[in-house]
């Protein structure tokens, strides 16, 4: 208990006071205290008020707010709010960046551009499906024309006029696909791939160079007669008076070849007779006709002997058949035109 | 050596123009026209006032066979310059060129009593000529029409060069009710729709009827027993026989050989189906295949040596050709979708056949390697094609969508022109095309 009491009063942890700061105040009174607070400055509010920060406005104009729209901004950290209602001062709102005028507008694609495009993503074409099947696809004629490989408008007789027009009717080709469409190949329902094996694009037609032959007759071994021959034929007698001119040019044969080929029609015929070709002879008058007479078959080749007479026999209509008034063909070359040979060659038609 | 001299001298002297020609002009046509051709066919000359109605008859079913192919146009009597009153008097051809009608069917008709007689010529107009010789045709009144329609026949295959098909008949299934409830019964016609006679009731569900190569007799499959079970019919008496076949089996799609003595058919057994051939006097069947798959619709060549066949033996449903009695097969279809039903064409050189392809039913044809494909129809549901006897025709069946749906028949031209329906009095499906009549 000494020990204790030894400790505790002995001043055995006795320590230093601790160092502290003071401030001399003046003690005043509570009178004075009033006095003060009534005739003191009146705190600044406005300039004690924190500005709100400036919201970051987007440069975009669309979204630049109005005088009308509320501004949300943080709240600015005012320690004690003031005891009047004081407006925040509206934020001063950058104004956007006004985009660079150019006097230029810019160039809008051109319509040219997109058709451009567009064969690449239309529809492959398809035949339409017609009752006739030609070389050549034709539309429609119009309803009241006149089927007629020559296309013609109308003519009727004008009452006013002083030289009265000879009437005839509208004409015009009938319409014609360029190959058979069958239902399975509608454009509705084409295929992607054509069903028809590739054919093979024939040959060009072959034609017989019209060549100035050096002589009249075949050389005969007799010389003599040869010359007397070709005398009596240069000089004088019948023959002698057919104009022969140049050969036809490609253009004058090619104008016979439509012509027969427009009649040539091969949609009756056997599978038997599409396969064989034949050679058709025959003279020609002065005005253009055929010699009925005169026609015949030189030759035939691919198919049976009942085939070939069905085939000379669709040949034969067409020459006739595409006569009208005469086949056009130059009068001052009748020498080479007298005598025409036809080959009707109906590979390319097998496959339509 | 003078020859030449003399032939150069002639040149100069400004005469070689005349000599220029030698041999005539020569030209070769490539491209044609596919069009029908046009034909005139009057009413035929009445010999007696009996006759006059049948004359304009006739007239109208000949001119219906033809304008029916495709491959000709009739221009009306409206059009005719000329008028035909004497079968003997000659033809004014400017009258009939000036209608551009390049075929002329001109005709007498005499009818006394029960007996009927009719004449034809056929001219070629802008030839000018006579197409063959005038023909002359003696039948009943009851059988008019087959007189008309082998005139047509004649005048047909003068101007084609292949023999027609008008006088012709196809044994079919008639169809009637819903699909729910639909009642079957075989059924017999004109190729055009006309005559139809019906050669079984409707009690019993009846398949695939099948002309012999002569027509006296048909094949068919009926459920009378519950399972299909196949049957002769004789076309004449009408009376049928069954083929005989082991219990517990199925036999169905049978046809008959060109040779009209063996049948070729499927049969199911034990869950797998095969083709086996059947000798009809005897009844002695010969397995032809023997696969795990399905092999059926059997068909033979018109030679009678090879037959085509679908199976799915190789995943799916495609056709095959194996000979005639049987052993391996080569399959000739390789193209999408799934191949059924071929035919043999009676040229021999076409196999028609069914396919069904990216939702869509076709009738096609091939050639007998396989090659040249060409689908010929496209629609709901095609099956079935039948040839016409010259092979230039396919009759097949067509069904349409829904619960309405109608099933009737169908013929198209071999190169898929001319597709048009064959009107029935009820529908039609399972058509069987026979032989030209005697």
């Amino acid at each position: 208990m000494g020990l204790i009491g030894w400790v505790l009063f002995g001043g055995v942890f006795q320590s230093e006071p601790l160092p502290f700061d003071t401030t001399e105040v003046s003690v005043i009174s509570t009178e004075a205290f009033e006095a003060l607070l009534t005739t003191g400055p009146q705190p600044d509010m406005a300039t004690d008020v924190a500005l709100p920060l400036a919201p970051e406005v987007d440069p975009d104009p669309v979204q630049t707010p109005t005088s009308d729209e509320t501004v949300t901004t943080d709240a600015p950290v005012v320690a004690p709010e003031p005891d009047t209602e004081i407006a925040p001062t509206a934020p001063e709102i950058p104004t956007p960046p006004v985009p660079e005028v150019v006097d230029v507008a810019p160039e809008a694609p051109q319509p040219q551009d997109l058709a451009a495009l567009a064969p690449e993503i239309a529809p492959v074409p398809v035949p339409r499906p017609s009752e006739r099947v030609a070389p050549e696809a034709v539309a429609p004629p119009p309803p009241d024309a006149a089927p007629d490989p020559v296309e013609q408008e109308a003519v009727t007789a004008d009452e006013g006029a002083q030289t009265p027009a000879e009437e005839q009717q509208a004409t015009a080709p009938e319409e014609a696909a360029t190959e058979i469409v069958t239902e399975a190949e509608e454009p509705a329902r084409a295929p992607r791939t054509s069903p028809r094996p590739p054919s093979q694009r024939p040959s060009p037609p072959t034609q017989t160079a019209q060549t100035p032959a050096p002589s009249a007759q075949p050389v005969p071994a007799d010389t003599s007669n040869a010359v007397n021959d070709a005398l009596r034929e240069a000089l004088a007698g019948g023959e002698a008076e057919i104009p022969a001119g140049p050969p036809l040019s490609a253009g004058e044969k090619d104008a016979l070849r439509v012509a027969v080929s427009s009649c040539w029609n091969v949609g009756s015929l056997s599978s038997d007779a599409l396969q064989t070709t034949v050679v058709v002879a025959f003279d020609m008058s002065r005005d253009g006709r055929p010699v009925g007479s005169s026609m015949r078959m030189v030759s035939s080749s691919g198919g049976s002997t009942a085939g070939a007479n069905q085939a000379y026999e669709a040949a034969r209509r067409a020459i006739i058949r595409c006569t009208g008034d005469g086949y056009q063909l130059p009068i001052e070359k009748y020498g080479q035109w007298k005598e025409i040979e036809i080959t009707f060659n109906p590979e390319r038609m097998r496959i339509k | 050596m003078m020859v030449r001299v003399l032939c150069v001298l002639l040149m100069f002297m400004g005469v070689a123009p005349v000599l220029a020609q030698n041999g005539p002009l020569r030209i070769e046509i490539t491209e044609g026209v596919i069009e029908p051709l046009p034909f005139a066919v009057p009413d035929l000359v009445a010999e007696t006032p009996a006759s006059v109605q049948m004359g304009q008859q006739i007239a109208r079913v000949i001119a219906a066979d033809l304008t029916g192919t495709g491959l000709f146009r009739e221009l009306p009597a409206s059009a005719h310059i000329s008028r035909v009153t004497d079968f003997g008097a000659p033809v004014q051809y400017a009258d009939w060129k000036a209608i551009n009608a390049q075929a002329l069917v001109t005709g007498a008709v005499n009818v006394q009593g029960d007996q009927v007689v009719v004449k034809f010529r056929l001219y070629d107009v802008f030839a000018g000529t006579e197409l063959g010789d005038g023909l002359q045709f003696v039948g009943t009144v009851d059988g008019w029409r087959r007189i008309a329609h082998k005139v047509a026949d004649a005048v047909y295959s003068r101007i084609t060069g292949e023999g027609g098909y008008f006088d012709s008949r196809v044994v079919y299934v008639s169809e009637t009710g819903s699909k729910a409830e639909r009642r079957k019964r075989l059924a017999i016609m004109d190729y055009d729709g006309a005559n139809v006679q019906y050669l079984t009731g409707s009690e019993a569900i009846v398949l695939a009827p099948r002309f012999s190569a002569n027509g006296d007799r048909v094949l068919y499959t009926s459920y009378e027993t519950g399972f299909p079970r196949i049957y002769v019919l004789d076309v004449g008496s009408v009376q049928r026989r069954v083929l005989e076949s082991q219990e517990g089996t199925m036999s169905f799609a049978p046809r008959f050989a060109p040779n009209g003595r063996t049948v070729v058919y499927s049969l199911s057994q034990n869950g797998n189906t095969d083709i086996y051939s059947m000798d009809i006097a005897t009844s002695q069947a010969q397995r032809l295949t023997n696969a795990p798959s399905i092999e059926t619709a059997p068909s033979f060549s018109p030679d009678g040596s090879q037959i085509v066949f679908e199976s799915d033996r190789s995943g799916s449903q495609q056709l095959y050709v194996m000979s005639a009695s049987g052993g391996e097969a080569r399959r000739i279809s390789f193209g999408d979708g799934r191949y059924g039903t071929p035919v043999w064409s009676p040229r021999g050189d076409l196999i028609a056949f069914t396919k069904q392809s990216k939702g869509r039913f076709h009738i096609g044809v091939m050639r007998v390697d396989g090659s040249e494909e060409r689908l010929l129809t496209a629609s709901f549901l095609d099956e079935g094609p039948t040839w016409s006897p010259n092979g230039r025709v396919i009759m097949f069946a067509r069904e349409t969508q829904g619960a309405a749906g109608r099933t009737s028949l169908y013929s198209v031209d071999i190169t898929g022109r001319n597709l048009r329906p064959v009107r029935t009095p009820e529908g039609g499906s399972d058509p069987s095309w026979g032989p030209l009549q005697p």
